[in-house]
């Protein structure tokens, strides 16, 4: 039985523990690979126009996905915090795909993830509807679960030890974890808190790759994933409420904690055009940075951002960031 | 205390509220394309129009004196229940330290702070004339709302075009004047005459069409953001009915579950036949009153949304399937600070034509899509 995993949303973060389930489950996982030109344009047909561009990638994954495996795997995550939730596209997910893809009806598994206080989104009562259409028994299904917690605990202590996603993807994939805790880059001139939902800052179709843009040009990267949730939401214990959206939120608390980080020199806000938390977020970030006097921009990307623009930006900030570092450094401040 | 809230639907009744509750009303200006401009100015850019539109009528409110800007929050997952404090920080940062926001979340969030809200709001009313007073508020609310379904009933058959919508006017401005209960149920057994004595022709039974209009709270009940949509309607000859009253909006959320009407729970069911779960706003809503709407045999469907409104995008994206399964023609429209007048008329026009059409029953169902290819195309284009 072969399985789609849409490369998209937050395949970026979860695929570690997806994989492992329905290997350990016996299914042939597909990946639906990088995003590219044609899963694009697929999406974006079928998805409603005024949509943000993640969905409409998903979306075009996920039709990708149907083409190449016998089910495609779209969980309709609800919260993993109480009192938070997802944003609502995160929410109707399965809906809006059963909406606008044709022939996806009864071909995607759709677990509800809706939990009290659980990031690793491990626990049987979750993935129960797998037992219920493939007939696996509640045992194979625990012990599955059980060895993709230790993967995916595996692979969220190499993003707290500086890795970001896609490299610490990369080891999941080649079974190297200890190796690649080495390339973590630490000789930059300038460091850089480049912030943004995994799906938008590594999918390289949205982002076109800002992460290896920036270490090009000698930058060390700092992202959310970095900062372990408890610290983030250390930092956000100022405000009257949290936001109501568990990233959102880790993505704030993260950027208020580089804030307030000496060895970091300014913040790049990574957001998809049409992003609704992001529009609160933005706002957040950027009031935090005048009162905290470090330099922070926003890049707001869609389908049809053109990379010149973008790396003459990035360009310009960068050069900005090392102009100032030098005067700082040269005037002995 | 120079109280102002922000301006959405029958605002008569907020005001109503604060003078009941003894405080001085700033009354805020009905929003035009200033208030539009203001709010745009200083929103961040990816918010959606009633965010824009609010944050213009605080500032309007504020330079007409107001010190006190009451509103309601909420708890997620959609965005506008973080609104006020998205407000409060601009104020904050346009200067406007003097202004205080007072944010109503739902009690059950934090029992405290509503209590403390409730007590500034109060403003030293005795409880027995508080209670007293709010359950005259409820029947208020109760009668304009069914005044106002009479007048989407009256308006598309009138004779002398334009009276309903003046008669109207005359009956909010009377409702204005109201002190108390005995005289509410007076004025409204007037007004009731009022609007059965505009002449109207006769139409066959047949040749009528109605139109539900669904969507998010803000464009349906506000008509200067809507453009007017139910009189536009009206004009062209069409009865409408809107998912969200204030009445049913106050039966539904502020009165506790197990005592709330049986309808309003029938409506999430029939919802979620659709969308599976609660997912915030009222897209849920939003699809049980479609379904409701064609059960009780109404034509045609206007979906009215911001543009980007995140609940809203999952219903949208779910509308050509429903369309279809459900079987009544469904007209989507996103709304922000770029939507022309024209436009939209053009396609409600054609939209009403095409329910004409096809209640006569001259189209083939292949119009029906065919007509829905080119909405959608229309708004790549337009958008």
């Amino acid at each position: 039985m072969k399985i789609a995993i849409p490369h998209a949303l937050l395949y970026y973060y979860y695929f570690p523990l997806w994989d492992t389930l329905f290997r350990e489950l016996g299914f042939e996982v597909v990946d639906t690979g990088i995003t590219n030109k044609d899963i694009l344009d697929k999406g974006s047909k079928a998805a409603v126009s005024d949509i943000c561009a993640p969905i409409k990638i998903f979306t075009g994954h996920v039709i990708e996905g149907l083409e190449k495996a016998d089910y495609v795997f779209v969980p309709r995550f609800a919260r993993i915090k109480k009192p938070e939730y997802f944003c609502p596209k995160f929410m109707g997910l399965p809906d809006i795909i059963e909406g606008t893809v044709e022939g996806s009806s009864g071909r995607i598994i759709s677990p509800i993830i809706h939990e009290k206080n659980n990031e690793d989104i491990s626990s049987p009562k979750i993935y129960g509807i797998l037992t219920e259409i493939f007939g696996f028994s509640h045992r194979e299904l625990r012990l599955a679960l059980k060895k993709a917690e230790e993967v995916f605990l595996r692979f969220k202590s190499l993003l707290h030890s500086g890795l970001t996603c896609d490299k610490a993807l990369e080891s999941y994939r080649t079974q190297r974890w200890e190796e690649d805790l080495k390339r973590v880059k630490k000789d930059g001139e300038v460091t850089i808190a480049v912030l943004g939902y995994v799906y938008d800052v590594y999918d390289s179709f949205i982002s076109m790759d800002v992460i290896k843009k920036l270490e090009a040009m000698n930058v060390n990267i700092k992202t959310f994933e970095m900062v372990p949730t408890d610290i983030a939401y250390e930092n956000l214990r100022h405000y009257r409420k949290r936001l109501f959206w568990t990233f959102s939120n880790r993505v704030l608390g993260a950027g208020l904690f580089y804030l307030k980080d000496p060895e970091v020199d300014g913040l790049i806000h990574v957001t998809a055009f049409g992003c609704g938390p992001d529009a609160i977020v933005g706002r957040f970030l950027q009031y935090e940075s005048d009162i905290a006097g470090k330099p922070f921009t926003t890049l707001r990307v869609d389908e049809h951002t053109g990379e010149g623009h973008m790396i003459t930006r990035l360009e310009a900030f960068v050069d900005m960031l090392k102009r100032k570092k030098w005067a700082r450094v040269s005037h002995g401040i | 205390m120079k109280v102002s809230f922000p301006y959405m639907g029958s605002t008569i009744v907020y005001k109503k509220l604060f003078e009941f509750l003894e405080h001085e009303v700033i009354m805020p200006p009905k929003p035009t394309q200033r208030t539009m401009d203001l709010g745009v100015k200083y929103s961040p850019e990816f918010a959606c129009i009633p965010l824009k539109m609010v944050m213009g009528t605080y500032l309007e409110a504020i330079e007409k004196g107001a010190k006190v800007l009451v509103t309601s929050g909420g708890h997620g997952p959609c965005r506008a229940g973080f609104y006020g404090d998205t407000h409060r920080n601009i104020l904050k940062s346009l200067g406007y330290d003097d202004v205080e926001l007072i944010i109503f979340d739902a009690p059950q969030d934090n029992w405290k702070a509503f209590w403390r809200n409730v007590q500034k709001i109060r403003n030293g009313v005795p409880w027995p004339k508080v209670i007293n007073r709010m359950y005259t508020l409820y029947r208020f609310v109760q009668k304009l709302d069914e005044l106002e379904k009479m007048v989407q009933k009256i308006r598309p058959y009138e004779i002398n075009k334009g009276q309903t919508t003046q008669v109207w006017n005359e009956i909010q401005e009377k409702f204005d004047k109201i002190k108390t209960r005995k005289e509410l149920y007076k004025v409204y057994e007037e007004c009731k005459k009022m609007l059965l004595s505009i002449p109207t022709k006769e139409v066959d039974e047949k040749d009528k069409i109605r139109v539900g209009i669904v969507g998010e709270i803000y464009v349906v009940m506000e008509s200067s953001i809507n453009f007017g949509i139910e009189e536009i309607l009206g004009n062209l000859g069409v009865e409408v009915e809107r998912s969200l009253y204030l009445f049913e909006w106050i039966n539904d959320n502020l009165v506790p579950w197990a005592l709330r009407p049986k309808r309003f729970k029938e409506i999430i069911k029939k919802g979620q036949r659709y969308i599976k779960i609660l997912i915030g706003g009222h897209a849920v809503e939003t699809v049980g009153h479609i379904i409701d709407f064609k059960e009780r045999g109404f034509d045609g469907i206007i979906h009215l949304m911001p543009f980007a409104c995140l609940p809203e995008l999952v219903t949208q994206s779910l509308i050509p399937k429903i369309s279809k399964e459900v079987d009544i023609p469904i007209l989507s429209l996103p709304i922000d600070e770029q939507t022309g007048k024209a436009n939209m008329l053009t396609r409600i026009e054609a939209f009403v034509d095409l329910l004409r059409n096809r209640k006569k029953g001259r189209t083939k169902e292949v119009f029906v899509n065919e007509f829905q290819q080119h909405a959608d195309e229309e708004r790549v284009v337009v958008v």
